[in-house]
């Protein structure tokens, strides 16, 4: 019966980028090298082809689940952290074992049936995490993550042979070649004196050129290799985000069982895929009751609204984040034409109606591709288009000097102490949790009147602890509603993250 | 070839196998070529086109622009435009006809998309719209003009000229002198480079990035210090420090004011060095920039040899100097494939200055100032006729030499002009891309 589910399956995953090459035997066993399944990591450039019960489907893709969900949790608390790299572990041991097949102890047939059941997974949530961009985001995002780890975690040799099974244009240097090559660009120090280096096309290592990682001529980058898992780890992400997209392509196309529909859905739908929706109707604010409502904003919307009255003018980023924000606060379109009319002051009304209005109906879907733009996420603003000089959006806890961001800090009243606290999170890369500290402590000094508490020890510590900040209307909410959200049911506190990520460790 | 741009290199110092000829420099197969961007803003509204004549007299230098634009913008682009056909050999004028052109009419009205099939085309557009600002795109799947007629999907940017744009308001916070409004844009136009992807191009800018942040930000440079200095980042340090004191310290004097200095000093991280710093300054104020840098400098050294090796010391002086003279570059118009480009040869709205080709030779000596007005022009091809009429008159009687008048009027309206020598630049720069091309493709004999 699931064989014809099964070629199903194969038909939408298409893109076969090359076989299972390679041949890397190793001291593996026979069976091992002669099974479907000669590597311990996968590329997973092939669909299976084998039949599998309905039980089996499920509940191989429910583990997958489970592991990704680990790890998305163990970068939350801290990625590449010891912790971190135990919490995916365990997670792996118990529901997504892959021994090695050199290490002995391990019968043949148990090893092929983990890696099939690795292979097989894998290709179920493809499918089911294909259905929309933010699906395949999170998928992509935690697929890559865990295939980085495992390729941390497993020997030499099985990197070999993951290396054999990509096989693309990347010559080794010669010892000769190296020494020839440092003496021309003068690099004495800049790459490891015993490693290899690489020559590869720059385009296949972007991250670690615009990271200035690799060293750049002639369009090809060197790289050393204790870079080289980038390399490999930039590839299955590349090909993984392609296949994705070609299955999301065929999926209208897909006669799919009626019986796999509704396992496909639920197991998308435990990372929901709503968009954030605003719990405030288009209309609660008005332009007029903006400017009282700025207590309720996180700093970089502040920052805005405060550029936005100095200068009476904002640069396009500015304009689109801070725009959608009071969009998401729920300012309606006729009003927020209002807002923006009266905040851009020192222009004409025509040139107001010519150069702006259009980009404000705009991002309420009343233009162009009548896309109803939702607000941006902490995620998206902290990670793209960073501002440059004369802009003002961003983040401010990451995009402020440290000298600005605590002037800010202060300024929202918080204690000399506090704000080296605050600042210290940023400082690290916690962007996010600086912000959600920074709540906290509003909220705090709101209830308590802003007196100090004359309670010390333990419960003046204890403080107000809300959930982590991922986006500005959900700061924005959480303000309001005193550290709560209004419509607080059990899914509530769920639909930030869920649409947009969570909170994250960025790389400074 | 793809180049690894030393960017500093390209902007401030000559390049560095200045064994080429002139003509192989700017035309190599390294395809780059520079315009200085005189026309940011846009120009005021254009009248109807009248006989170039009374044109000229009157006062508005909108009109007489859209004059010039008429007689003599659209040749010289047009043949770089056309040159990309040569190419693409596969379809050989997808590349003018696919290609986006972007117009500023009257009150201030973008018309996006459009696009024409040939340069005749082109030129009766230009005229019956009189743009005040004309834009070039990407080279697209379907010609611009239909693009509403295909699938959202279908319609998708394809090649585009790689550009590095630096304008001169990033500036504004280091520099004391000069108004704004002008800038550089680098073009690269070998084939590799037009055919690069969003993705490829912002690792290329951020390859080439080192001032980074807002206006909330104003240490603008951080050296890691776990890391050993990237050789381009070495590379651009030595340029600026060659070029440090006579660009920053003497022609922009920025320790010459306190409220100068302290820009400088935000940047020193360690507070007991900025305040001894400050100190000395304070002790005699009018010292002249160079004397307070080199007491900057001693200090550091002092502090160094004090503490030991330090990097975050060591550092400081060198994100300093790369703050002033590293070239700040818009990252927005070098990453997207769909960004808009401003037309070479447009005309600025309030001095009338001509947007004109670069080589990269005459960097040092290029003067903003010298370069054409639209009036300049006019004048030019006037007077030009006028002689043609007067030497006509003059040897009335000479049957060999060919009439001059006659002579003048098949002659381009911009060889008459000052003009002349930047046309000139684009057109071998135009032919060392064919070149190029030429000699990339394995079926072109
Ligand atoms: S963390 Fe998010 S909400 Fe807070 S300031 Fe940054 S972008 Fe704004």
């Amino acid at each position: 019966m699931f064989t014809q589910r099964a070629a199903g399956i194969k038909r939408e995953f298409g893109s076969n980028v090359g076989g299972i090459g390679g041949g890397f035997g190793g001291r593996a066993p026979e069976v091992i090298t002669h099974s479907g399944y000669p590597h311990r990591l996968q590329m997973y450039n092939k669909p299976p082809e084998l039949e599998i019960t309905i039980e089996e489907f499920e509940s191989f893709a429910l583990d997958r689940l489970q592991v990704l969900k680990a790890v998305e949790m163990a970068q939350l608390r801290g990625q590449g952290t010891d912790d971190c790299r135990r919490r995916i572990n365990e997670s792996l041991s118990k529901y997504l074992p892959m021994h090695s097949d050199r290490m002995g102890g391990t019968r043949p047939r148990q090893i092929i049936a983990e890696r099939r059941k690795d292979h097989i997974s894998h290709f179920i949530l493809r499918l089911a995490f294909s259905r929309s961009e933010d699906l395949r985001q999170w998928f992509l995002r935690q697929e890559t993550a865990l295939f980085r780890h495992r390729y941390r975690e497993v020997d030499s040799a099985d990197r070999q042979s993951l290396l054999n099974e990509i096989s693309f244009d990347l010559k080794i240097l010669s010892p000769q070649e190296k020494a020839k090559f440092i003496e021309e660009m003068d690099i004495k120090g800049f790459y490891p004196q015993d490693e290899q280096l690489f020559e590869v096309d720059f385009r296949r290592v972007l991250d670690l050129v615009g990271r200035r990682q690799a060293i750049l001529r002639k369009g090809r980058a060197y790289i050393a290799q204790s870079n080289l898992a980038t390399l490999v780890i930039n590839e299955y992400q590349k090909r993984l985000g392609r296949a994705l997209e070609i299955c999301a392509k065929a999926l209208p196309r897909m006669d799919e069982d009626e019986r796999l529909l509704p396992i496909l859905q639920n197991m998308s739908s435990q990372y929901g895929s709503q968009e954030y929706q605003s719990t405030n109707a288009a209309g609660a604010v008005t332009a007029d009751s903006v400017d009282s409502l700025t207590a309720h904003f996180p700093l970089c919307m502040r920052q805005l609204h405060g550029k936005l009255k100095e200068e009476s003018h904002l640069k396009h980023f500015g304009r689109m984040q801070f725009g959608l924000f009071l969009k998401g606060i729920g300012l309606s379109l006729p009003e927020a034409l209002l807002y923006w009319r009266k905040a851009f002051s020192r222009m004409t009304d025509d040139q107001f109606q010519k150069g702006y209005a259009y980009n404000i109906r705009h991002n309420y879907g009343m233009e162009g591709k009548r896309t109803d733009y939702t607000p941006y996420s902490c995620g998206k603003i902290i990670t793209t288009n960073a501002p440059s000089s004369g802009d003002h959006h961003g983040c401010p806890f990451r995009h402020s000097g440290q000298d600005k961001l605590r002037a800010m800090l202060f300024h929202g009243g918080l204690k000399d102490s506090e704000v080296r606290d605050v600042a210290d999170y940023a400082q690290k890369g916690h962007y996010q949790i600086a912000c959600t500290k920074y709540l906290e402590l509003q909220i705090q000094k709101r209830r308590g009147g802003g007196k100090p508490s004359v309670l010390a020890g333990s419960q003046a510590n204890s403080g107000v602890v809300i959930e982590s900040i991922t986006h500005p209307n959900q700061y924005f909410d959480l303000s309001l509603g005193d550290g709560q959200l209004k419509n607080n049911n059990s899914n509530g506190s769920g639909k930030y993250a869920a649409s947009y990520g969570s909170t994250q460790n960025y790389q400074r | 070839m793809l180049v690894t741009l030393p960017l500093v290199t390209i902007l401030v110092e000559e390049d560095r196998d200045s064994s080429q000829t002139n003509d192989e420099r700017h035309c190599s197969e390294k395809g780059r070529l520079f315009f200085a961007d005189n026309s940011s803003p846009i120009l005021p509204a254009a009248v109807p086109v009248q006989d170039i004549l009374s044109v000229a007299k009157l006062p508005g230098i909108g009109q007489v622009a859209s004059t010039i634009r008429k007689r003599m913008m659209s040749m010289a682009l047009h043949k770089y435009l056309l040159t990309t056909d040569q190419v693409a050999a596969l379809d050989p004028t997808k590349s003018f006809t696919h290609r986006e052109f972007s117009f500023t009419i009257d009150n201030d009205v973008y018309i996006r998309y459009q696009s024409f099939k040939d340069c005749d085309e082109m030129k009766q557009e230009i005229i019956r719209m009189r743009p005040n600002k004309i834009d070039i795109g990407a080279i697209f799947t379907v010609q611009p003009k239909h693009a509403k007629m295909v699938q959202p999907g279908a319609f998708k940017p394809l090649e585009k000229e790689l550009v590095f744009d630096i304008d001169m308001t990033d500036y504004d916070e280091i520099r004391t002198c000069c108004s704004g409004r002008r800038g550089v844009h680098c073009w690269v136009c070998d084939e590799q480079a037009r055919c690069l992807d969003d993705a490829e191009r912002k690792a290329i800018i951020n390859y080439l990035t080192l001032i980074k942040g807002g206006s909330q930000q104003s240490k603008k440079v951080i050296l890691n210090g776990n890391e050993e200095i990237h050789p381009h980042i070495s590379r651009s340090l030595e340029i600026a420090y060659e070029h440090f004191d006579e660009i920053v310290l003497r022609d922009q004097g920025i320790l010459d004011t306190e409220e100068q200095w302290s820009k400088l000093l935000s940047l020193i991280p360690d507070e007991d060095t900025r305040d001894t710093i400050d100190k000395i300054w304070q002790e005699d104020k009018t010292d002249s920039s160079f004397m307070k840098w080199e007491e900057f400098e001693d200090t550091l050294e002092k502090k160094m040899s004090k503490r030991g090796s330090n990097k975050q010391l060591e550092f400081t002086q060198k994100e300093i100097v790369l703050q002033y003279l590293y070239p700040r570059l818009d990252e927005n118009v070098t990453t997207h494939l769909n960004h808009l480009l401003k037309s070479p040869f447009c005309v600025h709205p309030k001095t009338g200055r001509v947007c004109t080709p670069i080589s990269p030779d005459d960097f040092e000596t290029f003067d903003p100032f010298k370069v054409p007005t639209v009036v300049e022009l006019l004048d030019e091809i006037n007077s030009f006729e006028d002689q043609g009429a007067d030497s006509q008159a003059s040897t009335p009687d000479d049957h060999n030499a060919e009439p001059p008048r006659h002579a003048s009027r098949l002659l381009p309206d911009y060889k008459k002009t000052s003009l002349k020598p930047y046309i000139e630049t684009f057109e071998q720069f135009v032919a060392g891309i064919k070149k190029a091309a030429v000699k990339q493709d394995p079926l072109a004999f």
